[in-house]
């Protein structure tokens, strides 16, 4: 190892407690630095110096696209196409709470009666109050130019004909705002009060609203055209209405807007008080503290704006003139003037330009880092999901355990569990349910297990099970009827009766069968569709398997002579031979329907085969050398097999690795998330267990307040919404990573000279003891190397997490492109950005051989 | 002196390929003797001594230790192979950990002592094998000799009943063999209960209290380390003939 001092830098040479410092400082800086596009962005409002403090209470655009802010004590500023701002002499002192202007009138109302309004032709304001002195909470004009106020308690007044007149409202709510499109008009209220007229505000009627508005104040309320309607709370909600029919109008229905960039959220969270609506999609929202808002999808994400301004001011109303020109008014004189609907500027340039590259960076940036997070997230998981999967499959796979030891090591014990506990457990659960079965299992399973251990405990020679030791022929008796139980099962009534292997074998191939994928001959080739049959009924697939093993043992047990020798098959291999022909010239000659004449019973078939494997022996004679006497005479024609020596670990592992090997990562992808839904029912799975946890962490009680929200942020963060493909992509890489880790692991396990297994053991390690502590780290450090292409290969393969729609690095470049049309820089960007993660990773796992080599083991260069 | 340490009786063995590599022998070995097995390759020297500490199962025959019947499938193999030393061949060190971490390991996770103890235990049976100026070397980095005493060393640390010793010279250059035999040697000396399968003659001579000589199988030949100088039966003498050929060539 080089010296610590030739270092330029060392990391060992700083102390551990710093160590530790550090990378923890660097995490929590990793964490907690905000998202940088933050800093880049400015207001597009600007201030204009009113020379006030005043509260300014409302504001209206004229049809000249001049502005009247209207405020506290009558005050009235004038702004000529909203470049200079003068104060206007007022009529009135009483405060002017609202505004409203049409194509001949500007009107305004406020407090105590007071009522004001002013020609286009006309220089001066003129007074019209009521003589009632009621606060006007919003004015409106209707299309024959009568002047609207509404109020509290339902009153609702209009100025007709020099006379101020009361209009019947049948309600006592509060009245916050009105607004007229012609001769329609809509009212909004406290209690979630909406009213609607079709008649130039003559009649009013109650329009239906959502339950949940009920308690709230709908303080402002605005149309658009015929076809969409927007209200809002004080409470923060944004309610909407569309279009029912052609023949209706807006105005009818009110939806409450489920607001997605508030997690689906139905309120803000802020006391609104003005919304204007500049499209049938585009609203402006203004509230307390200094809040303005613009959604431009009709309240699915409300996107707030800067303000050049600080302070805990209310902004009270909203004018524009167009869906870009206007101004908000607010507390202490504020007056506020945009171009673009107050949408925020990206500093450092007024409109994107894409061909050129800073600025292509600038905007893609984001998005680029936001995909490299989500692949490094799926990474991670997935190499550390496949390296312990891997780890454990190479263990099963390298484990020595066969059948012969399994069976042999605890014979005794194979029989009593089955001729004595099994059938009492049956019969037991069968008479008093399932639970009853479990608990006699577990109890007579133990009760035999402390029995036999105080028994053989203190013999000098090991005895039996139990002290039973069972003579040769009985043994092999009870072992071949064993073996002829799990073929057949226990053909008693449907309800006592158990399942052999061969009945399950049977059953599934019948389900199988059942599809007809076969054409009508028994040619294998027109068969070929039954490869698919385990997808239509996975069931039965499952049954076959579990069949085949059943049936596995016990053809081993019935034929057993209680040596668990190798066998050999006498003639197996003529008769090998013969299959084959008769598959070959099944090919070659049949082509018939099989419910012809010739064929359709069975003898008819049976013949065929008779005779096609008569036909077979004869070509074996003429082509096979030494022909027929060759292979029905002499020893050599044994098939030597060795069942035995089966490890049943081992195949479950090769199964397992031999599925994920032989099928494309893609494909893998799809079928589980698609398919199988892995990540949805992991996510179920996920959010009961977090409830679960969330109800334990209910008893704890002041501890409450730290445990839950930690446990909300790990289901949010694990199993929220939209971590289905995260979870299905993390699955994907690392059950297919696992696979190839395993078969490097156990490469290198097999590396370690066996020796070492026999030192281990012999100091009184037990197997798992030697594997963890000496066999694994030598192997591990051994398969460093091809484990680092394996990893390397896990972040590659990453991106195809892109087709179960989880948007890490080239979804991402993908969308880049459809936005950008950008190809060559964003692929370029994309792979450079795929390249720093896998050479760090390749430098890192580098470092990591480097540090754990041992000196003097193996060549691997240097010292 | 003549309390039974182990006692084998008519142990046979069949591996599963059909080779019948022991026929049925039976010897004690008394506390504080040491025993040494020799005989020509082939003869089952090394299938008794690993069938000892149950690394091999025997088909047939006992294995007593300490009275108490070891290869008895309730008999807890783990701790019993803790109370049986073993001596490889080809040392066997674990080649990941340093000198000092191959002895603590079996004391740390079987014997279940702390770091601290497990380290001043092992430091002691070090210094008896006089390897304390190694103890932060890897195995990779010693010489055979010193690779073999780091061994006896970790057999030793366990506190065994009985140290097995496989051939423990054979992979050895003649001029490393001398510190391992002095090492071997001084435990006899201190009375550590020994088996010893050799090829070295004149070591087994001079070491054992006991000389057992197998063939085929079968004990041909046991007795006092004279036997090597007084052979009795034919077989014995014809063996340590040719030994003495390939020692002189």
């Amino acid at each position: 190892m080089t010296n610590i001092e030739n270092r330029i830098f060392s990391w060992h040479s700083i102390p551990q407690s710093s160590r530790i410092i550090l990378i923890t400082s660097m995490i929590v800086i990793i964490f907690i630095t905000p998202n940088f596009a933050e800093g880049y962005y400015e207001s597009s409002w600007s201030l204009i110096d009113s020379d006030s403090q005043n509260n300014y209470n409302a504001a209206i655009i004229d049809e000249n696209g001049d502005a009247w802010v209207f405020g506290d004590d009558g005050e009235i500023i004038f702004g000529e196409k909203m470049g200079e701002w003068i104060q206007f002499d007022s009529p009135t002192n009483e405060d002017l709470k609202a505004a409203y202007a049409n194509q001949e009138l500007i009107v305004a109302a406020g407090n105590n009666g007071s009522v004001i309004y002013k020609q286009y032709s006309s220089e001066n304001w003129i007074e019209i109050k009521m003589d009632n002195l009621i606060d006007a909470h919003s004015v409106s004009i209707n299309s024959n130019n009568e002047i609207f106020i509404v109020s509290d308690n339902g009153e609702i007044w209009c100025f007709k004909q020099q006379n101020w007149i009361k209009i019947e409202s049948l309600v006592s709510e509060d009245l916050n705002d009105i607004v007229f499109e012609g001769e329609r008009g809509l009212i909004s209220g406290s209690s979630g009060l909406i009213l609607g007229s079709e008649d130039n505000g003559e009649t009013w009627e109650i329009r239906e609203t959502p339950e949940e508005v009920s308690d709230s104040n709908i303080i402002s309320i605005g149309f658009y055209g015929i076809n969409r309607g927007y209200a809002i709370t004080s409470d923060g909600q944004i309610l909407k209405s569309t279009q029912e029919a052609l023949t209706t109008t807006v105005g009818y229905y009110w939806y409450l807007k489920e607001i997605e960039s508030e997690n689906m959220s139905t309120t803000l969270g802020i006391n609104l008080t003005s919304i204007e609506v500049l499209s049938t999609t585009k609203i402006l929202l203004s509230g307390e503290n200094g809040y303005i808002a613009l959604s431009k999808d009709g309240g699915n994400i409300v996107d707030p704006q800067l303000l050049p301004i600080e302070g805990n001011f209310t902004i009270n109303d909203i004018a524009m003139k167009t869906a870009f020109i206007g101004i908000i008014v607010g507390d202490n004189g504020t007056i506020l003037y945009t171009e673009n609907g107050g949408q925020d500027n990206a500093l450092g340039f007024e409109i994107m330009d894409l061909s050129d590259f800073s600025e292509f960076v600038d905007f893609t940036k984001d998005n680029l880092l936001e995909g490299l997070k989500a692949t490094m997230k799926i990474v991670i998981f997935g190499i550390l999901l496949g390296f312990f999967l891997g780890i454990v499959l190479a263990m099963c796979k390298t484990a020595p355990t066969t059948l012969k030891q399994m069976i042999e090591g605890d014979l005794e014990r194979t029989l009593i569990l089955f001729w004595l506990i099994i059938p009492v457990t049956i019969i037991g659960s069968r008479i008093h349910g399932m639970g009853f079965g479990v608990v006699l299992f577990l109890g007579i399973g133990i009760l035999i297990s402390i029995l036999n251990y105080y028994i053989n405990k203190n013999k000098i020679e090991n005895e039996g099970f139990l002290g039973i030791s069972i003579s040769n022929n009985h043994r092999t008796m009870m072992i071949r009827l064993l073996g002829l139980t799990l073929l057949l099962g226990v053909p008693f009534t449907e309800e006592w009766g158990i399942k052999g292997g061969i009945v399950c074998v049977y059953s599934a191939l019948s389900d199988f069968y059942a599809f007809h994928l076969g054409s009508n001959t028994f040619k294998l080739s027109a068969q070929v569709a039954y490869i698919f049959a385990p997808i239509g009924n996975p069931d039965a697939f499952f049954r076959m398997i579990f069949g085949i093993g059943l049936t596995y043992l016990g053809v081993l047990f019935f034929t057993s002579n209680g040596s668990f020798e190798k066998k050999k098959i006498s003639y197996g291999r003529p008769i090998l031979v013969l299959l084959l022909w008769l598959v070959i010239l099944t090919e070659i000659l049949v082509d018939f329907d099989i419910t012809g004449k010739h064929s359709s019973t069975f003898l008819g078939i049976f013949g065929w085969r008779v005779f096609l494997i008569f036909i077979g022996l004869l070509l074996t004679k003429r082509i096979l050398p030494g022909g027929l006497s060759s292979i029905t005479k002499g020893t050599d024609n044994k098939i030597i097999i060795e069942p035995w020596k089966i490890r049943p670990l081992q195949t479950i592992a090769t199964l397992y690795t031999d599925f994920f090997r032989n099928t494309p990562l893609l494909v893998q992808f799809m079928f589980i998330h698609f398919g199988l839904q892995l990540g949805k029912h992991i996510q179920n799975i996920g959010v009961d267990i977090t409830s679960d946890l969330f109800t334990i962490s209910s008893y704890l009680g002041p501890l409450d307040n730290l445990i839950s929200p930690m446990i909300d942020y790990v289901k949010e963060s694990l199993f929220g919404p939209g971590k289905r493909s995260y979870l299905s992509a993390i699955f994907a890489l690392g059950l297919n990573s696992a696979a190839y880790q395993c078969e490097t692991i156990r490469g290198a396990i097999a590396a370690i000279p066996s020796g070492q297994m026999e030192a281990g053991r012999s100091i009184g390690l037990t197997y798992m003891g030697t594997m963890r502590l000496i066999i694994l780290p030598q192997a591990i450090r051994i398969c460093i190397p091809p484990l680092g292409n394996e990893m390397v290969n896990l972040v590659l393969n990453s991106s195809l997490a892109s087709v179960i729609a989880y948007t890490e690095l080239t979804r991402q470049g993908k969308l880049v492109v459809a936005i950008t049309f950008q190809i060559f820089w964003t692929w370029g960007m994309v792979m450079i950005a795929y390249f720093v993660v896998t050479w760090s990773l390749a430098l890192l796992l580098r470092r990591l051989e480097e540090k754990t080599r041992i000196p003097g083991l193996g060549i691997s260069g240097g010292n | 002196m003549d309390e039974i340490v182990l006692d084998i009786e008519n142990l046979e063995k069949t591996y599963p390929g059909g080779v019948h590599a022991v026929k049925g022998i039976s010897f004690d070995v008394k506390k504080g003797e040491s025993i040494a097995i020799i005989g020509s390759s082939g003869s089952g020297k090394s299938t008794v001594l690993r069938c000892i500490n149950r690394l091999i199962e025997p088909t047939k025959g006992n294995i007593k230790l300490n009275n108490q019947i070891i290869n008895n499938p309730l008999a807890d193999v783990n701790e019993i192979r803790s109370k049986i030393g073993m001596v490889f061949q080809s040392f066997e060190l674990f080649s990941h950990l340093k000198v000092l971490d191959n002895i603590t390991l079996g004391l740390r996770h079987v014997r279940g002592m702390s770091k601290d103890e497990a380290e001043e235990s092992a430091l002691e049976v070090l210094a008896r094998v006089d390897m304390l100026d190694r103890i932060d070397a890897f195995p990779g980095n010693l010489s055979g000799g010193q690779k073999q005493r780091v061994a006896i060393a970790r057999a030793l640390a366990m506190h065994p009943e009985v140290i097995l010793f496989d051939e423990p010279t054979s992979a050895l250059d003649p001029e490393l063999i001398g510190s391992v035999l002095q090492t071997i040697r001084s435990l006899a000396d201190e009375g550590m209960t020994m088996v010893i399968v050799t090829h070295e003659i004149n070591f087994a001579r001079d070491v054992a209290d006991r000389i057992i000589y197998m063939d085929k199988g079968l004990i041909a030949e046991q007795g006092p380390s004279s036997i090597i100088e007084n052979p009795n039966s034919d077989r014995l003498k014809e063996f340590l003939s040719s030994m003495d050929e390939e020692n002189d060539n």
